[in-house]
């Protein structure tokens, strides 16, 4: 019993809704954001398949580690934040298909394990031995600190409009129920337009892709990487690009296992692109002071309304 | 028996500890074995009596001593908290063998190790307030004598410094202590803590909690009564921090909470948010301060500040749940916070410094103490599947429990505050162990086996009350709190739920998916390259000329310092202000000392050294008492 409950878990983890689903979906993702993108620049864009040629490919590259660098952190590092990824894709996932189970853990879990991703990305790059990854390093922490702080308020304006749920799937049961969690009042509709900040923060997507900041660090963190160890880094983004709005959607939007959720998802991802494409890249310190003050006293303000009742 | 146990508990530290004093200098090697192994000695003793039944030791009446003066006991509480003691007592003595190698007054601070455990058992198991207070003080005037030993880089003045001011505010605060107590004892005519249990009304109780939280607060480093913690972090041994401040001191300060706020008194709604406040001020304030910090010990002091406010806040909430985090985040927080204590401990024995500036790239030399120093980083960071992930959980399934509506700010201050102990333990990671070493660090080697042993023993236990977390809640906080945890393999669950060892074994199988992905790809063969800086060539000499025109390309000349990570959130408009005001002191209570300087003054102005003149005070003093006791008489 316990047994063959333990492998059901593991199916979950690597096939379906785990690594095997997510990747693809958000593979497919990042070819819809590269040609979207391309079509916005008056570009064709590469074919639908180019996400997953790329992967192989880089599989098929030597690997490359910089002289001198701390080799073993430099090589781990990158499959923990992979590895991390997939299990919040599961846990998010069963959650939305069985709000009643209690599959490994909660709404807090969720929380800190959305921190392992980017701790990868600081580790490898101060591991890196490289300037250009240490700068990279220290910005994805500071914009880390930039964005949790809003995220924390936001996400836990629901925690307090339902009065104490916290986990996933209570929260889904409680919208079952009560009706979409955005639907309930003005304090959710503005920790949704915070969330929705979040993502691009958290992927470091546009305009907050300080960390890589291709243009001035040559990527950041990822500017030793190669092969392999490159290759997990971008499936861990694309992961995310795919489990992150998924997260979102869970909190604000009824259970996700729907068709409607297909559009939800492709909406919240054009968003994501258009902001992206449209946006010049903020300095670090643009970035602290608008998630800081701005966001963190909207979020506030949607927290205090939550508390009141409204 | 077992209530002789509690006797040896106690006195078998102290008598070895006198004794200890009476090994010359000559048997250096002795002396070290003979402390490690009377703090393992005492460590058995502590396991026995955590392991047998409750006990109970009493003095019989004596001539001058009321009845049941010496009076010790063990509970559950108590009984676990001695085993850790006297295990930290243990690590340290092992640490210090090659750590204090080549110190000053050596033959002061073994037997002061012994001595410390001692007091501290006594302390626990003490059922009186008047022996409590007694091993109470002891602890304090070890930790004035650890201090005045002082750290290899630190000057005499400042040594004195830090040690008058360990003494000040401690002492302030074990007055207010003994204040409080003397209070309770007038409430509840007892000095017998097991039968003390008073409701918290009028201003006589509230006044004496408030007392004897303040004399917790001093020893657990809470604000407003840290401030002993980073001055002393810089002048003391980096051993003794491992012991006192981050370990021993935080399990003593939080068990007299846990006392006060749970069994003397019955907390009301303010007292709780009082303490709730407290908390999260601690929390937030202190960790700011840390990320901006260059010495790694005095930035791992303020952490010890930081993480005190997670228990006070946990204990604030009042709710089962909450005080079982609490308790278990003391456990683990003298845990990870001792094993960086040690790892800053032995980096500092092999470069000669603590200045996170003129470190790097150390984890590839010093590799267990790089394993040893992340794996504690992530714990104190409460990232999962870590020790310290489980008890902030804990503390903020309490939160959620005293009321979301109500309480909601103390869990956003909570969560925020370990990204933020996250952001400085990165900055820690990156100055020391990753990053690139400055060219005047020459070759450095891994320390000794014996200050390997106390980081790799803490670090594991850090994985293993992380993983296996319902080992030490089924076993420590859940008889203590009366609460039945589930059993390993099962979740925890509360208003939410975590399941720390199915979590990790599936995060175990997706790294798994990992290796195999690693392993498709490795086949195309792995080589080492330079590190790419904008495409110019690293070499010996080959670049000096480039140089000459401004253009850096050697790796420690373009080395980023991890001390300059947060500097854009230092100098950010209001934050630039709080910090400058933190850095020259504001903050600190002891600052507030230069207002108290006129009676130190007159007082000063008494003592004119004239043996005329305190003959005449002794004589005064002697009629006083006399005209006192003859009125009462």
């Amino acid at each position: 019993m316990l047994f063959s409950h333990g492998l059901m878990d593991i199916f979950y983890l690597v096939i379906f809704p785990g690594f095997i689903f997510t990747m693809t979906i958000g593979l497919l993702s990042t070819q819809i954001d590269r040609k979207i993108s391309a079509r916005l620049q008056w570009r064709v864009g590469p074919p639908w398949y180019q996400p997953f040629a790329d992967v192989v490919k880089l599989l098929g590259k030597e690997i490359i580690i910089p002289e001198g660098s701390n080799k073993i952190s430099f090589l781990l590092i990158p499959f923990v934040g992979f590895a991390a990824v997939i299990l919040l894709s599961t846990m998010i996932w069963l959650a939305n298909i069985y709000p009643d189970s209690s599959f490994v853990g909660d709404l807090i879990v969720i929380i800190y394990l959305l921190y392992l991703p980017s701790i990868a990305l600081i580790i490898g790059g101060s591991a890196s031995r490289n300037p250009f990854g240490a700068l990279g390093a220290s910005r994805e922490m500071k914009l880390m600190l930039a964005y949790e702080l809003p995220f924390l308020l936001a996400t836990f304006t629901i925690v307090v409009k339902n009065g104490g749920i916290i986990s996933l799937g209570g929260i889904l049961n409680y919208q079952a129920s009560n009706g979409a969690m955005i639907t309930q009042g003005a304090s959710c509709i503005i920790a949704f337009i915070v969330a929705l900040f979040y993502i691009p923060a958290k992927l470091g997507e546009g305009p907050f892709d300080i960390a890589e900041a291709e243009t001035e660090l040559a990527s950041g963190p990822l500017i030793e990487y190669s092969g392999v160890t490159l290759a997990i880094f971008k499936l861990t983004k694309s992961m995310l690009l795919f489990t992150v709005p998924i997260f979102i959607l869970s909190l604000f939007a009824k259970n996700i296992w729907t068709p409607w959720t297909i559009l939800w998802y492709l909406l919240i991802l054009f968003f994501i692109i258009l902001i992206k494409n449209t946006n010049p890249r903020l300095r670090i310190d643009q970035a602290l002071k608008l998630l800081w003050f701005p966001l963190s006293g909207l979020s506030l303000a949607g927290i205090i309304l939550a508390a009141v009742g409204l | 028996m077992n209530s002789a146990m509690l006797l040896w508990a106690v006195f078998l530290p102290i008598g070895t500890g006198v004794l200890c004093f009476l090994i010359p200098d000559k048997a250096k090697r002795f002396r070290e074995d003979f402390t490690s192994i009377a703090a393992l000695a005492s460590l058995i003793i502590s396991t026995i009596v955590f392991l047998g039944p409750d006990a109970h030791f009493q003095t019989a009446q004596m001539k001058f001593l009321p009845a049941s003066f010496l009076d010790f006991y063990s509970s559950d509480f108590n009984s676990f908290l001695i085993v850790f003691v006297s295990f930290f007592g243990f690590l340290v003595s092992l640490y210090s063998i090659k750590y204090m190698d080549g110190m000053k007054r050596l033959r002061e601070y073994y037997p002061y190790i012994l001595i410390t455990v001692g007091a501290a058992n006594g302390a626990l198991l003490s059922n009186n307030f008047l022996p409590f207070l007694g091993f109470w003080g002891i602890i304090l005037v070890t930790l004035f004598l650890f201090t005045t030993i002082g750290s290899r880089d630190a000057s005499p003045e400042k040594i004195f410094n830090a040690a008058s001011k360990n003494m000040l505010i401690l002492g302030g605060g074990d007055l207010a202590l003994i204040l409080g107590i003397g209070l309770l004892w007038q409430l509840s005519n007892s000095l017998n803590m097991s039968e003390i249990s008073i409701p918290l009304h009028g201003a006589m109780a509230t006044s004496s909690f408030i007392l004897i939280a303040t004399g917790a607060f001093s020893k657990a480093g809470a604000m407003p009564m840290h401030s002993w913690i980073p001055s002393m972090s810089t002048a003391a041994p980096t051993s003794t921090l491992a012991f006192l401040p981050a370990s021993l001191d935080k399990l003593l300060g939080i068990y007299l909470l846990a006392r006060v706020a749970l069994d003397f008194f019955e907390l009301n709604f303010s007292m709780n948010l009082l303490l709730m406040i407290i908390g999260g001020i601690t929390i937030i304030a202190a960790v700011m301060m840390a990320m901006i910090q260059h010495d790694v010990r005095k930035l791992l002091s303020f952490h010890a500040i930081s993480q005190v406010g997670y228990i006070v806040l946990g204990i604030g909430t009042g709710t089962t749940i909450g005080i079982a985090g609490a308790l278990f985040h003391m456990l683990n927080n003298a845990i990870f916070k001792s094993c960086l204590f040690f790892t800053a401990g032995a980096v500092e024995r092999r470069t000669g410094t603590a200045n996170l500036a003129k470190m790097g790239g150390l984890g590839k030399m010093m590799p267990l103490t790089f394993v040893a120093f992340m794996i504690a980083a992530l714990a104190i960071s409460g990232v999962p599947p870590l020790n310290g992930f489980v008890s902030k959980w804990m503390i903020y399934q309490g939160i959620i429990e005293a009321g979301i509506a109500q309480s909601w700010i103390f869990l956003i201050i909570a969560m925020l505050g370990s990204a933020l102990t996250l952001a400085s333990f990165v900055k820690v990671g990156h100055s020391i162990f990753l990053g690139e070493k400055p060219h005047e660090l020459g070759e450095v080697k891994e320390v000794e086996h014996s200050m390997k042993f106390p980081m790799a023993v803490l670090a594991l236990i850090c994985i293993v009350f992380g993983v296996l977390a319902q080992i030490p809640l089924l076993y420590f906080i859940g008889p203590v709190m009366g609460i039945s945890f589930p059993e390993i393999g099962a979740a925890i669950v509360w208003t939410g739920f975590w399941n720390p060892t199915s979590g990790t074994i599936l995060l175990l199988v997706a790294l798994a998916i990992g290796a195999l992905i690693y392993l498709a790809g490795r086949g195309m063969g792995m080589r080492t390259a330079p590190p790419f800086i904008g495409g110019e060539t690293i070499g010996e000499g080959t670049t000096n000329s480039l140089n000459r025109g401004g253009r850096l390309t050697e790796p420690h000349e373009t080395r980023v310092l991890g001390t300059e990570f947060y500097d854009t959130i230092r100098n950010m408009g209001i934050l630039k202000r709080a910090y400058s005001k933190g850095e020259t002191g504001s903050f600190d209570i002891y600052s507030l000392g230069k207002y108290l300087q006129p009676i130190g003054w007159i007082l000063s102005s008494w003592h004119n050294g004239r043996l005329s003149n305190y003959v005449s005070w002794i004589l005064w003093g002697l009629i006083v008492l006399f005209a006192i006791l003859a009125f009462i008489n």
